[in-house]
């Protein structure tokens, strides 16, 4: 029998509430700070990509993409929207208030760490990414790892889409990665209000902006979140302009219960999000047995 | 063979009831379920298989995770404590087969199980052959057999005169050490098996079924109740919620608990936001026949079947494993030969 150590890996590392701020309608973004020294070492170097449940202590834990980098500071930041029972229950919370945190879980973007399945590391290239809605939260860490450390990728693209202006995340945060060097934002929005048409911003689809614009599929990789809808058509749309499937990463959502392979509920035939993912090359998702749309 | 005559035997188990948790199949209700028991008197001896699996031993329908306490501001949160010795008698094969599936899913990946792997180290499983095999069950097919020692510390087979007893393990040979066994001659005749044998498809032939138009046929008449998971010696799917336990003025404790669920649920697979990638009752069926047959012996190198026919006996609408493992040979056959 393998170890069985002290404590369960399903119980979390309590956490303090330090920050809450608006993000965009019915999201906001959560500073926790852990209290336990264990808490404090398990998430000493998480990787952008990875996730971690987060409880309402007494009515539930969920899984979301950790939106923070570690070198940013020792606070771990998640991009929540209020959907259901527990993410309700975040929402509720106040500035101080004692919340779980377990984790970090799953694989992540190779940006500086190897790939878990295939070693691949993506420093080096150019780098393409693609964000829509809540799914850009796992992206930030994505995105503030290449900003931090520009030099070790070419150039950077970041697409950004939202269904409506009110829906975008991380808005102050454009100017920064606009103003980085060799660094574009194109942003839009399914259907813009009176200020965003007025102001002549894009409106429409990602995968209309991402033909418009084009990037090249040279030395480039492209690392999409967002609905299971938009992962498809990205996926297609980046393939008709060139790119081939295992340019492409993407991460997964699911329901999840343990996030460590036990429950059974995240799977997509043989594999399983959380441990084989969340984060997959495409070639790999166009081989799964069942379809994650 | 050593045999343990029927007397010997009714003063073991009254014995380990007093020094262990015993549990072993108990009429309750009319019905036989392993069950907790006070003493050899409430041991049931003539039975075929127990109405639900031993799942429950080592992996609870509901079990409390963690506890979370607050006293105003303050929030502690403890696990449950060490769990007592507890000894499974009367343990069908194909049970302590389903046991074993699940030591392959919970055990043999890190990060373990921990509630599973705490139970499961504190229980000893004495088994009790099947005298033949029942009406519905297959464990033959599932590479066990009626009287197979293999998944148990002690197995019985009953025999003239009482039992013979067979230690399998470090663990069932001090058990059954100071029994005062008596050495006689002969061996248990084996058991009577089914002269049909359920044919199973190679693992690497299932995924050219996946797309097959069966699984939404068979699931026509699925009404979702899954009934089939409960009583399934292998299911281990679970859900985790937090309920209130106690709530005063400036404390409360709440129970974390983590109850058996199933992938034949419709919101089973439903995330926040309504995306569903397994919307329709075939591909939940066809999940969780993959997962027996394919996903399970992938992930975790058994196969997810014992062959116990429970789900058979239940299903309100008739849908059967087995026959389902012999419509899928059938048309791979016609399929390789065409």
């Amino acid at each position: 029998m393998k170890d069985n150590g002290r404590h369960s890996p399903m119980r979390p590392f309590l956490g303090k509430l330090v920050g809450i701020k608006d993000l965009a309608t019915d999201i906001k973004l959560f500073q926790i700070e852990l209290m336990e020294p264990e808490g404090e070492r398990a998430f000493a170097n998480y990787q952008p990509g990875q996730f971690a449940f987060v409880s309402a202590l007494g009515v539930g834990e969920a899984p979301f993409g950790i939106t923070s980098v570690p070198s940013r500071g020792k606070a771990l930041e998640f991009g929540i929207n209020k959907l259901g029972g527990v993410t309700d229950a975040i929402h509720n919370l106040e500035l101080g208030d004692v919340v779980g945190v377990r984790g970090p879980l799953g694989n992540w973007f190779p940006l500086n760490q190897p790939a878990t399945d295939t070693g691949d590391i993506i420093k080096g290239k150019n780098i393409i990414v693609l964000g829509g809605g809540i799914g850009g939260a796992p992206l930030r860490p994505v995105i503030n790892t290449i900003l931090d450390n520009r030099g070790d990728y070419g150039h950077f693209t970041i697409f950004w889409a939202a269904r409506n202006p009110s829906l975008l995340v991380f808005t102050d945060e454009y100017d920064t990665w606009r103003s980085a060097p060799d660094t574009q934002l194109h942003l839009t929005v399914d259907r813009g209000d009176d200020e965003w048409v007025s102001a002549g911003r894009n409106e429409g689809l990602i995968t209309q902006l991402l033909e418009k614009v084009a990037p090249s599929p040279e030395d480039a990789v492209t690392i999409t979140c967002g609905p299971p809808i938009m992962i498809r058509f990205v996926t297609l749309t980046l393939a008709k302009l060139g790119f081939s499937l295992d340019q492409m990463w993407t991460t997964l959502e699911a329901r999840m219960h343990c996030g460590i392979g036990k429950c059974g509920r995240c799977n997509l035939g043989e594999k399983l999000i959380c441990v084989d993912g969340p984060v997959f090359r495409q070639d790999h998702v166009a081989e799964f047995l069942e379809s994650f749309v | 063979m050593n045999l343990l005559t029927h007397d010997q035997l009714m003063a073991w188990l009254d014995r380990l009831a007093q020094e262990t948790t015993l549990i072993a199949p108990r009429t309750v209700d009319g019905i036989v379920l392993y069950r907790p028991v006070a003493g050899s008197d409430e041991v049931a001896f003539d039975y075929t298989r127990p109405k639900m699996s031993p799942k429950d031993v080592v992996f609870p329908a509901t079990e409390r995770i963690l506890s979370i306490e607050k006293q105003g501001q303050d929030v502690s949160l403890s696990e449950s404590s060490l769990e007592n010795e507890q000894v499974v008698f009367g343990l069908r094969p194909c049970d302590a087969h389903g046991i074993a599936v699940f030591d392959g899913m919970f055990l043999e990946k890190e990060p373990v199980d921990w509630n599973y792997a705490r139970r499961r180290e504190v229980t000893t499983l004495i088994g009790v052959a099947c005298p033949q095999m029942w009406e519905g069950c297959f464990c033959t097919s599932m590479g066990g057999a009626p009287d197979d020692a293999s998944h148990v510390d002690v197995l019985l087979t009953a025999v003239d005169g009482g039992y013979a007893v067979q230690a399998t393990t470090d663990n069932g040979r001090v058990l059954i050490a100071d029994l005062g066994l008596t050495e006689v001659n002969g061996e248990p005749a084996p058991a009577q098996t089914h002269d049909s044998v359920v044919p199973v498809l190679d693992q690497e032939r299932w995924p050219a079924h996946f797309g097959d138009r069966y699984w939404e046929l068979l699931a026509e008449r699925c009404i979702s109740c899954r009934l089939c998971a409960y009583v399934c010696p292998t299911c281990r799917c679970f859900d985790v919620r937090d309920e209130v336990a106690e709530r005063r003025t400036e404390y409360a404790r709440y129970d974390r608990l983590r109850c058996w669920d199933s992938c034949t649920g419709a919101n089973y697979r439903l995330v926040a936001g309504g995306h569903n990638p397994r919307m329709l009752k075939g591909q939940r069926l066809r999940n969780r026949f993959f997962c027996k047959f394919f996903y399970v012996p992938e992930d975790y190198g058994v196969t997810g079947c014992v062959g116990c026919g429970r789900c058979i006996e239940v299903c309100p609408v008739n849908i059967d494993i087995a026959e389902m493992l012999y419509d899928v040979s059938a048309s791979d056959q016609v399929e390789v030969a065409a």
